[in-house]
């Protein structure tokens, strides 16, 4: 029997090992025109310069020679792909780099030519990080992000000539307080008939989590918040807030932000965060810690030397805006979505709430528990990392919600099993609330886009490889665990050691040090203005007024616009492969 | 052309059903039932009983179809493994997804294995064809592999649960078996082998994190199938370059290979050793592929002044086109006590066979 009937490629695939092509359909622009049956059939020719040309098939290229568009893919085909994750890798690789920062900085325009575009620079803080991890490995005495902020600032603006060089935790508390806003959202089901999503809600400052859900777990996507993420708010800060108070529109400005993330560039360049009437994009371009370092490098900008204006905090001339700089967030070095939650939980609560903590097969998978007095459970949430612990989510979430898991005929089956057999137990355990959901083991200090450790080279990483206790050899010795304590050290870096505070502090302790809490009252003061600012232009906001203050429907509309995103499953039954022959 | 061989191969049976090529068969190790399945996206369950008089040298077998799981894949199911217990079958399936299938046991239908099979659980993850899939020999791990490259580790829970472990991106190309070592130590071993020519082996570290922590390397071609011996002191490994390696553990965790075995002309696709009949050898390793031809090789350990054993192997039997002029997918020893000299093979005229090795009449 086995070659009656339809031969399958697919089926063939055991023998053949196709490279994961690319199966973008190529749109044809020009309509093909109608001939007449029997009419000669037309072919393409490629002519010296690349061009793809149509031509009869008779041979005649001299006339009626139509130029046909070039098929161009850009990264937004890429992401509206269910193909490849890793070869669009490639393609942002080429447009969003360091050399593309470089060509736009040099073919910009000196003021005041009407056509200049005002640089500006945003740093995340897990870089800042990532590059004080590198630089105390190699010098006595250990920098902190702070120095590393006032360092990247001064190369940024007096080599590259950026004008303006933030970091983006005041981004991020604005995107943890509207995270909290869209929590409370849904816990108390407000929007419900919106068709305003369940609980668990689960992060979405991760774009690998957000894409790998959108193209292979769409039953995922109501459970993602639709807060932007960090990025996107700070691209919504430079281009409309800031933007207008320095009087330049969005597309006056060019926008790079320094990321600890490749995916971080995928993000950047989704169609949602695109302005579509000035024809540019809150985050016009991404490049990772890594091609920072480069372009330092490049430039012959030595980091590791101190500036002056480090010692002291940075002058007013730089930051007119008064914008907080390098807020902590205490909790996770991934964005502390999860603490954040819970400290805003514990604060509004009217009797003393517990917070307890169990980690589960490893540090990446915490889950967390607050309970009243009386011990019931008010809060479930849990922190995964990682791709391994995100398999395991999903299957959790979609098995507690009820969901199908699944594409395959065979998962129905499963499913009407499951139902038949979940008895009482299952309602024992409260699901989660919330998870804070990150792609990279380690979560973003460990991000693809962060400097590695240099191995062997001043005993960075080999030094710190466990001993196992068995004596286990490892043959090629790795590459991993090295990964692992240098994922350690920048974390300590993080946080601003040493010494290291406790980067999940004790739950008891969620007061932070006086000029903590200063700045972040600060931060929170400055967060309602701009609010108000830019929804409910001329009208000032209240003196108690909070984050989660409701501003009318058209303002809490123009809210929704600036501060929340949305996600769209990615088709992925165009399989190239499943062709019949 | 016949050689005199030791033992010659017999065919017990003929199990036809399959509408297409059959990939794998999989003897339950604790209940008398074979499964195969098939690019017609079924496995079919055959019962099969013996004569129960143990005089007779030629105690004949005999197979009836127990019942047919249409298993809803999508498509090809490529591969099946039956958990220790032998009461969990888990299938992989070209449609990326892994089934688990067990018997209904509610006991108003009388309990005991009388109930139909059905899926408990669909394992998602991989992004396209899922090859081969193995139960680790305590039961409590389920590893996979891919076309994605990727190798998963399973962690085995109550209630047809499944806890994802590790995601292995180590190959290069197409994955094409996963293996475990045969006795569960404070780690297991898992082994798996490649398009990319290469065999990984890995283990987990403290933390439960998998890893490999080392690659086989001397394969020319592909690398179809994988078996450790069952005293797991080697691995065997069958290739596109006509070749069965053994590698031997030299050390806790370094393998070396010790025999290159040469004997077919086509692409080796599938290995099965077993602990044979008799004493004093290391057991009986079966082989078979594209050539059609099943080998049955005798692998024995040799003292040395060394000290260190120098591994022997031997033809003992040979059966060309056992499956007429097609492909042989498949070829495993039954594990049942008292079964040593029985296997089954499966093929890509979609038949699935019993044959048995006997000592051939002088």
């Amino acid at each position: 029997m086995a070659f009656s009937g339809a031969l399958t490629l697919t089926d063939l695939n055991d023998f053949i090992t196709p490279s994961q092509a690319c199966i973008k359909p190529v749109e044809q622009s020009n309509p093909a025109p109608v001939h007449d049956p029997g009419a000669a059939l037309t072919q393409i020719q490629v002519d010296s310069t690349g061009s793809y040309y149509e031509v009869s098939a008779v041979g005649r290229t001299d006339v009626d020679a139509k130029k046909l568009q070039t098929a161009e893919i850009s990264l937004n085909d890429c992401l509206a792909c269910s193909g490849c994750i890793t070869s669009a890798e490639s393609v942002l690789i080429t447009l969003q780099s360091h050399t593309e920062v470089l060509n736009f900085l040099e073919s910009n325009p000196i003021l005041p030519a009407a056509a200049h575009r005002t640089p500006v620079l945003s740093i995340a803080p897990q870089s800042l990080a990532s590059l004080a991890a590198a630089l105390s490995s190699s010098s006595a005495r250990p920098v902190g992000p702070a120095e590393v902020l006032a360092r990247v600032r001064a190369f940024a603006i007096r080599v590259l000539g950026f004008e303006h060089v933030f970091d983006t935790t005041f981004a991020r508390h604005i995107a943890l307080l509207e995270h909290a806003r869209e929590f409370s959202e849904r816990r108390s089901g407000k929007g419900k008939e919106k068709g305003v999503a369940p609980l668990p809600m689960l992060a979405s400052a991760c774009p690998g989590w957000v894409c790998y859900a959108e193209k292979t777990h769409a039953e995922m996507l109501p459970f993602i918040s639709a807060a932007k993420s960090p990025q996107q708010v700070m691209g919504t800060l430079v281009k409309e807030w800031m933007g207008a108070k320095w009087g330049r529109t969005p597309d006056q400005i060019y926008h790079v932000t320094v990321m600890p993330c490749y995916d971080k560039k995928l993000e950047a360049s989704r169609e949602d965060f695109c302005n579509d009437t000035y024809a540019t994009r809150d985050v016009d371009c991404v490049i990772t810690t890594g091609e920072l370092d480069l372009l330092m490098r490049e430039k012959g900008w030595d980091l590791s030397a101190p500036i002056p204006e480090e010692l002291s905090p940075p002058s007013p001339s730089l930051n007119p805006l008064a914008i907080p700089e390098l807020l902590a967030h205490p909790g996770s070095s991934s964005g502390s979505y999860l603490h954040s939650l819970i400290a805003a939980l514990v604060a509004s609560s009217q009797t003393p709430l517990t917070h307890t903590v169990r980690t589960l097969r490893n540090s990446d998978y915490e889950e967390h528990t607050v309970m009243d007095e009386s011990g019931a459970t008010v809060f479930r949430g849990a922190r995964c990392y990682g791709f391994r612990n995100l398999q395991n989510l999903v299957r959790k979430v979609g098995r507690e919600a009820g969901l199908q898991v699944g594409r395959g005929a065979a998962g129905r089956v499963g499913a009407l099993r499951r139902a038949r057999k979940a008895g009482p137990e299952s309602e024992q355990e409260k699901g989660y609330d919330y998870v804070e959901v990150m792609a990279c083991p380690g979560g973003c200090v460990n991000g693809g886009g962060q400097l590695r450790p240099m191995l062997g080279q001043e005993g960075a990483a080999l030094e710190s490889l466990p001993a196992t206790e068995d004596g286990l050899e490892v043959q090629a010795p790795s590459a991993k665990w090295g990964d692992r304590a240098w994922t350690k050290k920048v974390e300590e870096a993080y946080w601003g050691a040493p010494p290291t505070p406790p980067p999940t502090p004790p739950p008891e302790v969620i007061g932070l040090e006086e000029r903590e809490e200063e700045k972040r009252r600060r931060a929170d003061r400055l967060a309602v203005e701009l609010l108000y600012e830019m929804c409910s232009p001329g009208q000032d906001p209240p003196g108690d007024a909070a984050w989660d203050v409701h501003m009318g429907e058209r303002a809490d509309e123009m809210r929704r616009r600036l501060f929340r995103t949305q996600y769209r499953a990615v088709e992925g039954e165009v399989v190239g492969l499943a062709v019949k022959w | 052309m016949e050689e005199d061989l030791p033992y010659n191969v017999q065919l017990v049976t003929q199990l036809e059903g399959h509408d297409d090529r059959a990939w794998h068969v999989a003897w339950n190790p604790a209940r008398p039932i074979l499964a195969s399945c098939s690019a017609d996206k079924t496995v079919r369950l055959y019962n099969y009983r013996s004569t129960t008089d143990p005089d007779t040298a030629t105690a004949p077998l005999e197979f009836s179809l127990n019942t047919t799981i249409p298993t809803g894949h999508a498509k090809t199911v490529r591969a099946v493994a039956w958990s220790p217990s032998g009461k969990t079958l888990a299938t992989a399936s070209f449609d990326s997804n892994i089934g688990i299938w067990a018997q209904d046991e509610d006991d108003e239908e009388g309990g005991g294995p009388q109930g139909e099979w059905e899926c408990m659980s669909l394992l998602e993850g991989h992004e396209t064809e899922c090859k081969s899939i193995a139960y680790s020999s305590s039961g409590t791990l389920l590893a996979s592999c891919s076309r994605d490259k990727t190798v998963w580790v399973w962690e085995v829970h109550p209630d047809s649960d499944f806890e994802c472990m590790g995601v292995l991106m180590e190959h290069t190309q197409d994955v094409k078996c996963v293996a475990w070592h045969p006795h569960e130590e404070v780690r297991s071993i898992l082994a798996s082998a490649s398009y990319d020519d290469t065999i990984k082996l890995y283990v987990d570290d403290p933390s439960e994190d998998w890893f490999c922590f080392t690659t086989l390397t001397g394969h020319t071609s592909t690398v179809w199938s994988l078996v450790f011996s069952p005293d797991g002191r080697y691995l065997a490994s069958g290739s596109d370059d006509l070749t069965i390696r053994i590698w031997e553990r030299v050390q806790e965790h370094r393998w070396e290979c010790v025999s290159v075995l040469e004997g077919h002309d086509r692409s080796i696709y599938s290995v099965s050793w077993s602990r044979g009949k008799g004493e004093g050898h290391l057991g009986w390793l079966a082989s078979t592929g594209g050539d059609g031809l099943i080998l049955v090789w005798k692998i024995s350990a040799v003292p040395t002044e060394s000290g260190r054993d120098k591994l022997s192997h031997k033809i003992i039997s040979r059966f060309p086109a056992a499956h007429g002029v097609s492909d042989v997918n498949s070829i495993v020893w039954c594990p049942r006590q008292g079964m040593e000299d029985v296997f089954a093979t499966a093929g890509d005229d979609g038949a699935v066979k019993v044959w048995k090795i006997a000592q051939s009449s002088t």
